[in-house]
């Protein structure tokens, strides 16, 4: 029996070739019955999301199973076998579960430390089980997995700072405001970074959200992406009284936002919070407005040193999590090895169970006399002395497999007790 | 007998101390948790204790310096729970717990000799005077911190220095939230606090007010206070500069509490 995990990431293959492979098994139960037609595997887990796709095995024959799983990929991906030759990574045994851990944990991801791997693998699981295509190893494996990802992110601060700019904006807004519900944000003109932050703030649990632009058919538009108010460019001014959070991104090569402006703003707002993000190139809003009392400013470069400072503290983090990885693989190795003299032991214990069965019985004649607490007493007696003997044999053959050299003792057994 | 409780208190109160600490550290909220409950554990036995002593001297143990310093923990600790509740902040915590300790071992050295009290401080309305003040000073310490932990934060994000001490406090929203509404709480127990003096003082000197360097400098922290709540309320005043204005103000309280025996004599001697 081995584990294997074969597949393709965003570092071994470009963005083309993996859509191949995912698009073709776009169906969900469509590569769990390609996958059950390989006759050597086992067990199956598939995970296909945007930036990997990779399948997790267990196969009682490792060369041939390998060699099927390839076929399948390649078949499936419409890909060429040089191409595959490139892309695909194959990982055996203990690598494969390292890689599993690896990739729960968020170290494979593209930001690593992100929180959506976790889940993609949780719901790749229970397809799989649903599917009835997972057994006793892959059962373990992954509940070990996901105890893995949960140890990494409670002890190491891999997932704690923000590696994007829209991150950044919102463990901004939540330094300053605490809780983001109920509070208002602005949107000012449109633009990917501007969308961005709005989005990070949406899933941060904000309030209303309100755009405006010198084009009004541009609010409108964004306005129905998030669900938000459009509201006309000369109303600005009124607006910044009502919001918490101002995001800037307009095409103007002068501040539209001035420091009287906000000063006014902030009087309106009985000097509640006022955070502004100004993503714009050149700058939206007065860099003097920062300065006033209760305003924070933050502009394009202020949050990407924030997200510089935080990726390296990430790869400090990851370093961490990875001795923890470590760690965690042996155990699961350890588990593992022990595997294959569990059959012999429970086959050990059986033969005693019923030898005991079987000489309590043929006693019954004399022990019919004696009460119930004395048949009883010696019941237990008799386990006792059998659990006692075994002892040593059982404890000796798991120390056995742990050390890789249990092979031997299983057959000694096997043949000396004549188990089956 | 009372004592035992004050004994296992201060215990509780340094373990729950270490808690915060630990949680500071390993950044587990579920560790800052289970130090509040601690904290609890410890208010509610350090509660027994005065309760005790009350029963058994009919005065609270606040006529001494130790005594008073036992009572302040108790009204600290007990207000910081209090919150604890309404803000949710865990990591104030760890900055209230090691003062209580302080205080609390600072207490036990005097403790178990409490000197005969003079005529002048004995009865329930001067108990009475004597507690609002403190439970008033305790609220106010907790605006100060707050107010510190205010002005603390608001120069990291400003300084775009966010990941260390940063992420450990809590946000500048919260940390004015607890500023605001200890003062509102305190500034009532303070009021209340001089005019139970005052009454009292008339009983036993005949006037309301004797000058007493003490009075004048509480009169002025008062003064100080109402600004605070007034600039808060009436003028809306929030964030930095109520901060800083409740830092100075609990600066001039601590002054009349205590500062003011070192430098000036004084009738409210302990």
């Amino acid at each position: 029996m081995s584990i294997a995990l074969l597949g393709i990431n965003h570092r071994s293959a470009p963005l083309s070739i993996r859509e191949r492979l995912s698009i073709s098994c776009g169906e969900e139960e469509k590569p769990f019955e390609e996958l059950k037609k390989i006759p050597q595997i086992g067990e199956a887990l598939y995970l296909s999301t945007c930036n990997r796709v990779e399948v997790l095995v267990n196969m009682n024959d490792a060369e041939a199973g390998v060699k099927g799983l390839k076929a399948f990929i390649t078949a499936h991906g419409n890909l060429s076998p040089g191409e595959m030759g490139k892309c695909l990574y194959v990982y055996r045994d203990e690598e494969a579960v390292r890689h599993l851990f690896r990739v729960t944990s968020s170290l494979d991801s593209m930001v690593m430390g992100e929180p959506q791997i976790l889940g993609q693998v949780k719901d790749a699981y229970r397809l799989c089980v649903k599917q009835k295509a997972s057994g006793v190893i892959l059962n373990k494996l992954l509940h070990h997995a996901f105890r893995v990802a949960k140890r990494v992110r409670t002890e190491t601060a891999i997932a704690n700072n923000a590696v994007s700019v829209g991150f950044a904006a919102v463990a901004l807004a939540k330094k300053i405001f605490g809780a983001l519900d109920g509070k208002r944000v602005l949107i000012v003109g449109a633009g990917e970074m501007a969308e961005l932050a709005a989005r990070h703030l949406m899933d941060g649990g904000v309030g209303r959200m309100i755009f405006t632009n010198r084009t009004y058919e541009n609010a409108v538009r964004l306005a129905n992406d998030f669900h938000g108010i459009p509201v006309e460019f000369e109303l600005l001014d009124e607006q910044l009284g009502d919001v918490d959070i101002v995001i800037s991104s307009t095409g103007s090569p002068d501040c539209i936002i001035s420091e009287d402006m906000i000063a006014g703003a902030l009087r309106r707002r009985k000097n509640r919070l006022l955070f502004l993000i100004d993503v714009a190139v050149p700058r939206d809003i007065d860099p003097a407005a920062g300065e006033i009392d209760n305003v924070y400013l933050y502009n394009v470069d202020d949050l990407q040193g924030i997200v510089d400072q935080n990726t390296q503290g990430r790869l400090e983090e990851a370093h961490k999590a990875q001795v923890i990885i470590d760690a965690e693989v042996e155990k699961f190795a350890g588990w593992y090895a022990t595997l294959d003299v569990v059959p012999t032991i429970v086959d050990l214990k059986g033969k005693a169970e019923e030898i005991v069965k079987g000489e309590m019985e043929k006693s019954h004649s004399w022990m019919k006399n004696m009460g119930e607490e004395e048949r009883g007493n010696i019941e237990v007696l008799v386990n006792s002395v059998v659990n006692k003997i075994l002892h040593d044999p059982v404890v000796g053959l798991k120390k056995e497999s742990r050390n890789g050299g249990a092979d031997p003792y299983v057959a000694a057994i096997k043949k000396l007790f004549r188990l089956k | 007998m009372e004592l035992i409780f004050f004994r296992i208190a201060l215990v509780a109160y340094l373990v729950s101390t270490v808690g915060y600490i630990a949680s500071l550290f390993a950044g587990r909220v579920r560790v800052a948790k289970a130090s509040m409950w601690v904290l609890a554990l410890a208010f509610a036995l350090h509660t027994v204790h005065i309760v005790m002593q009350w029963i058994g001297t009919a005065s609270i143990p606040s006529a001494s310096i130790y005594g008073s310093l036992s009572f302040i923990a108790w009204a600290v600790a007990g207000s910081y729970l209090a919150f604890q509740t309404k803000t949710k902040t865990q990591i104030l915590g760890a900055f209230v717990s090691p003062a209580v300790v302080v205080m609390m071992i600072a207490a036990s050295a005097g403790l178990m000799d409490e000197p005969p009290i003079p005529a002048a401080l004995s009865g329930p309305l001067v108990s009475f005077h004597i507690v609002l003040l403190l439970i008033g000073g305790a609220f106010f310490a907790l605006a100060c911190l707050a107010g510190i932990m205010y002005l603390v934060q608001d120069n990291l994000i400003r300084g775009k220095r966010v990941r260390g001490l940063s992420r450990l406090l809590p946000s500048l929203q919260d940390l004015d939230r607890i500023n605001h509404l200890c003062t509102i709480w305190g500034f009532p127990l303070l009021t209340f606090g001089i005019i139970a003096g005052s009454i009292w003082a008339r009983t036993v000197w005949g006037n309301n007010w004797q000058w007493d360097p003490k009075q004048v400098f509480t009169a002025v922290s008062w003064a100080l206070y109402a600004a605070v709540v007034h600039q808060r309320i009436a003028i809306g005043w929030k964030g930095r500069k109520a901060a800083l204005l409740s830092i100075i103000a609990f600066a001039g309280f601590l002054f009349a509490f205590i500062g003011v025996n070192a430098f000036f004599v004084t009738m409210h001697r302990f």
